[in-house]
């Protein structure tokens, strides 16, 4: 997924075809490359190596002591019945819509942005900056946070978009490294300046009410909310408009599209920005909705699950939201399963690789088409 | 004698498209046996069937008379059959000797690398090859390429010998050079299949000729007792006419290049100053033999490349030089480039986005909030049928499975649909069929008649002779030489290779 390959058109032109010697005359297997591919049978064959994807890891659930009954309970009752768990599956949602529509948008470029934690890092600490020196009236006070959290995670995304402008630096080495750079100055600031005086633990201060996102009742978090406006902006941008159209050509073939005068600087330069301020609202909405102030760790695992729920979604940020929303529940089940059950929270990133695993091996089966001869 | 190899009513189909429907083909031992016929005829994939790499559907092969079925290449290979692709299987950064070895289907590792070496040496001796086994891959030209290939094949010990389409990558000098060491090897008791579009090759190289028509068997003929207008019409189906060049006085210079540079990637500077114009209404044709300049020429004039040094001016007064692809699109430019999958079209794309890519910056198919899809629809669907692009089953489908015929006509749809002023055209009927050429340069010439200034840059001195009002001869990134219309070919075939 992280090779800067474009694809072999030469190769795709004849199909290619390959039988597979056997020792019987029963019949062989004989591959072809796929014409065309609609719209429902990519998203069968996807629908069917999530399934495949969910039978796997509920055998390795059940062979690690996981009733099946329970199993069902878990995953799909106790989920759309149980207000409380709903309620904790939205508000696990929302930063993890940020960083994979974050990341679908840098993708959509092949900009491998591997940076979300840093850019996260960085929002949470522009927001928490807001907060701490107090900038603004109370009634703004949120909003410039966002503003601020936004503006600090583009900030952070300049630094490897334009090394490789400027010098073809590889921006997946940059972004990572970037990563601790960011952690660092996160420590340096809980551990000194920002260290809460109340209970002098690694922390910033406790915000203030009006600096928290607030509920909106029915079980939703204006988080969610926030998240969800988004997401419809960026689908709107990437699927409808000439700016999307544009980044189609950038990501199949950048030689061509710079041949047909596609501004490829642009279309890069705007979808890496805009995938850094998201990442920087994921930082933001965990600091303001759900810790309500800034801690050490709050960015853990979003980077990995942001780079999954993009490629799960194909880079389409509509259904970045959808995965998103489902790789909620398997956090909150999974939760739930390490206190019931004694399962290790390993467990649930083990579901989320055979998942991951599973759609990637279904691409074959979407572009070729198997069967039998004689 | 049976034949050497023989397949009778083969069927093959390509996701419901049927490639092959009831093909036969024979070549005998001693023979060199053309198959011709136009790209998408079945040709490459009726020989895949018999190398092994497809499954026919139906239909029988015979090897010297013995019904077999083939299970795989190494199958074929062990039934001395060999197959040199249009893309060859080299590994690249692997020398001539381990690519050798790597194809050595019995494995005969224990002789020893030397022996096989030696082998090698032998083989590519007696051919009249020159070869060091130990040079790497990437090091070697295209034909010496093609060479590792046949040597590779024939270590193998194939006595049946396919070669898909060997000329379309060589210069006019390296494929009779080719083609020779082929008759050589039928000499030899081998059965050399010689797949082909290219009818000069058929009537001076070959025995006897099968011809192929939308995936049958339309024809079996002697090579001598046939000639070209004969194998058209069998191959097309109809004659076909080559356009004329009507004679119009030109206009205003459109595009003037004065004493432009540019380097390769790697600062190698290849085009070293040059300076011509192109008026309107002309075709001005830069002949030359590949690799002195022309492609970073055309990079530098589409805005691809940054160039050195230099200028160009598009209109006699608006500076263009260093411009963005995109400024220049904006100014009238249009480019048919050489490498079709790499610059022209974005394969993984469908044919619609790549036909509408080409003028969706103007708001053609509405505003940049939201272009109107069945517009873009509509347009594309126009195109296509206009232009004559076939195998666009679905608008929809990915263009990479356009055949590089049908790519080229879509490139020509999209870049003349925004009446260009000025068009760069850069081998634009490299490896396409008698009729697709024609359409080719009937585009081309339609431009010319409506006023547009046409820049033909092309290795093919027939084309450029047969469509250009001026020519100028390139060598080693400078004009060698310029002649009017009508040119002499051998004067001007002289200074190509003098000055190269």
């Amino acid at each position: 997924m992280l090779s800067n390959t474009a694809p072999v058109a030469s190769n795709a032109q004849a199909p290619l075809v390959k039988g597979r010697g056997s020792g019987w005359r029963m019949g062989r297997i004989n591959l072809e490359v796929r014409q065309q591919m609609s719209p429902w049978y990519q998203a069968l064959t996807l629908a069917c190596a999530v399934l495949v994807g969910f039978a796997i890891s509920a055998a390795l659930l059940i062979a690690a002591g996981v009733k099946p009954a329970a199993l069902f309970d878990e995953f799909v009752v106790e989920t759309f019945t149980d207000s409380e768990n709903l309620h904790s599956i939205l508000f696990q949602a929302a930063p993890l819509i940020f960083v994979g529509v974050s990341a679908a948008l840098a993708f959509r470029v092949r900009f491998w942005n591997l940076g979300i934690e840093g850019q996260m890092i960085w929002g949470g600490i522009a927001a928490t900056a807001v907060s701490f020196y107090g900038i603004g009236p109370p009634a703004t006070r949120l909003f410039l946070m966002m503003l601020f959290a936004a503006l600090a995670g583009m900030t952070w995304i300049v630094i490897p978009l334009w090394l490789r402008v400027r010098w073809r630096v590889n921006e997946i080495i940059v972004t990572l490294l970037l990563n601790y750079v960011a952690l660092n100055f996160l420590l340096h600031l809980l551990y000194g300046p920002w260290l809460d005086p109340k209970d002098a633990f690694p922390h910033s201060p406790q915000f203030r009410a009006f600096e928290r996102l607030p509920e909106l009742g029915f079980g939703i978090s204006s988080a969610l909310v926030l998240a969800l406006v988004f997401t419809v902006l960026s689908g709107w941008l990437v699927l409808f408009t000439r700016f999307g159209f544009y980044t189609k050509f950038v990501h199949d073939n950048d030689r061509m599209a710079l041949a047909v005068g596609v501004p490829i600087g642009l279309v890069t330069l705007v979808s890496a920005l805009f995938s850094g301020a998201l990442s920087a609202l994921a930082g933001f909405v965990i600091a303001a909705a759900q810790e309500g102030r800034l801690t050490q760790s709050f960015f853990e695992g979003y980077g990995f699950s942001g780079i999954l729920i993009a490629f799960l979604a194909r880079n389409n940020p509509i259904a970045a939201m959808v995965v998103a929303i489902l790789v909620a529940v398997l956090f909150i089940t999974g939760r739930s399963l390490q206190v019931f059950y004694q399962i290790p929270f390993a467990m649930v990133q083990l579901i989320q690789a055979i998942i991951v695993i599973s759609v990637a091996a279904s691409e074959f089966l979407m572009r070729h088409r198997v069967h039998w001869v004689r | 004698m049976a034949a050497a190899l023989k397949v009778v009513g083969v069927r093959k189909s390509f996701d419901g498209f049927a490639a092959l429907d009831g093909a036969d083909f024979e070549v005998q031992a001693g023979e060199v046996h053309a198959l011709l016929g136009e790209n998408g005829a079945g040709k490459s994939s009726l020989m895949n069937v018999a190398a092994g790499l497809y499954t026919p559907e139906s239909g029988r092969i015979f090897v010297n008379g013995e019904e077999i079925v083939l299970t795989g290449p190494r199958d074929a290979t062990a039934r001395r059959i060999g197959m040199v692709h249009q893309e060859f299987k080299l590994v690249r950064p692997f020398t001539v000797l381990e690519n050798v070895l790597l194809a050595d289907w019995h494995g005969r590792f224990a002789p020893g690398v030397r022996e096989i070496e030696s082998q090698i040496r032998r083989q590519a001796a007696e051919l009249g090859f020159d070869i060091d086994p130990k040079s790497r891959i990437d090091e070697l030209s295209i034909a010496e390429r093609q060479r590792v290939e046949i040597i590779k094949v024939l270590l193998a010990g194939a006595r049946i010998l396919i070669l898909d389409e060997p000329t379309a990558v060589l210069t006019d000098e390296e494929a009779v050079r080719l083609l020779t060491t082929a008759r050589a090897l039928a000499a030899g008791g081998a059965a050399v299949v010689l797949v082909t579009h290219k009818l000069g090759e058929v009537t001076a190289f070959t025995d006897r000729v099968t011809v192929m028509r939308n995936g049958r068997t339309v024809a079996l003929l002697d090579s001598s007792a046939t000639d070209a207008a004969e194998l058209t019409r069998l191959a097309v189906g109809t004659t076909v006419t080559p356009p004329r060049r009507a004679s119009s006085p030109p206009g205003e210079p459109r595009m003037t290049v004065k004493g432009l540079q540019a380097a390769r990637a790697d600062g190698h500077v290849t085009v070293a100053g040059i300076t011509f114009h192109v008026r309107a209404g002309e075709i001005y044709g830069l002949a030359g033999v590949g690799g002195n300049g022309q492609t970073e020429l055309v990079e530098a004039l589409t805005g691809v490349r940054p160039p050195l040094a230099g200028s160009v001016q598009l209109d006699g007064t608006c500076d263009a030089t260093a411009a963005s692809a995109e400024h220049l699109r904006e100014r009238g430019l249009a480019c048919i480039p050489a490498d079709r999958f790499g610059y022209g079209v974005a394969g993984g794309l469908s044919v619609i986005d790549n036909f509408c890519i080409g003028q969706i910056s103007d708001g053609t198919y509405g505003s940049w909030m939201h272009p109107d899809r069945s517009k873009m629809r509509n347009a594309t669907a126009g195109a296509v049928s206009n232009f004559d692009v076939q195998g666009v089953r679905n608008l929809r489908q990915r263009a990479a499975l356009l055949s590089g015929g049908n790519v080229q006509k879509l490139i020509i749809a999209r870049e003349f649909a925004r009446n260009p002023k000025v068009i760069v055209a850069h081998s634009p009927s490299r490896g396409l069929d008698v009729r697709a050429c024609a359409a080719v340069h009937e585009r081309l010439l339609k431009a010319r008649a409506a006023g547009a200034a046409v820049l033909l840059i092309s290795d093919d001195l027939d084309e450029v002779l047969n469509l250009s009002d001026r020519i100028g001869v390139i060598a080693r990134g400078r004009i060698a030489a310029e002649f009017e219309a009508p040119a002499d070919r051998q004067a001007v075939g002289r200074t190509m290779v003098h000055h190269a």
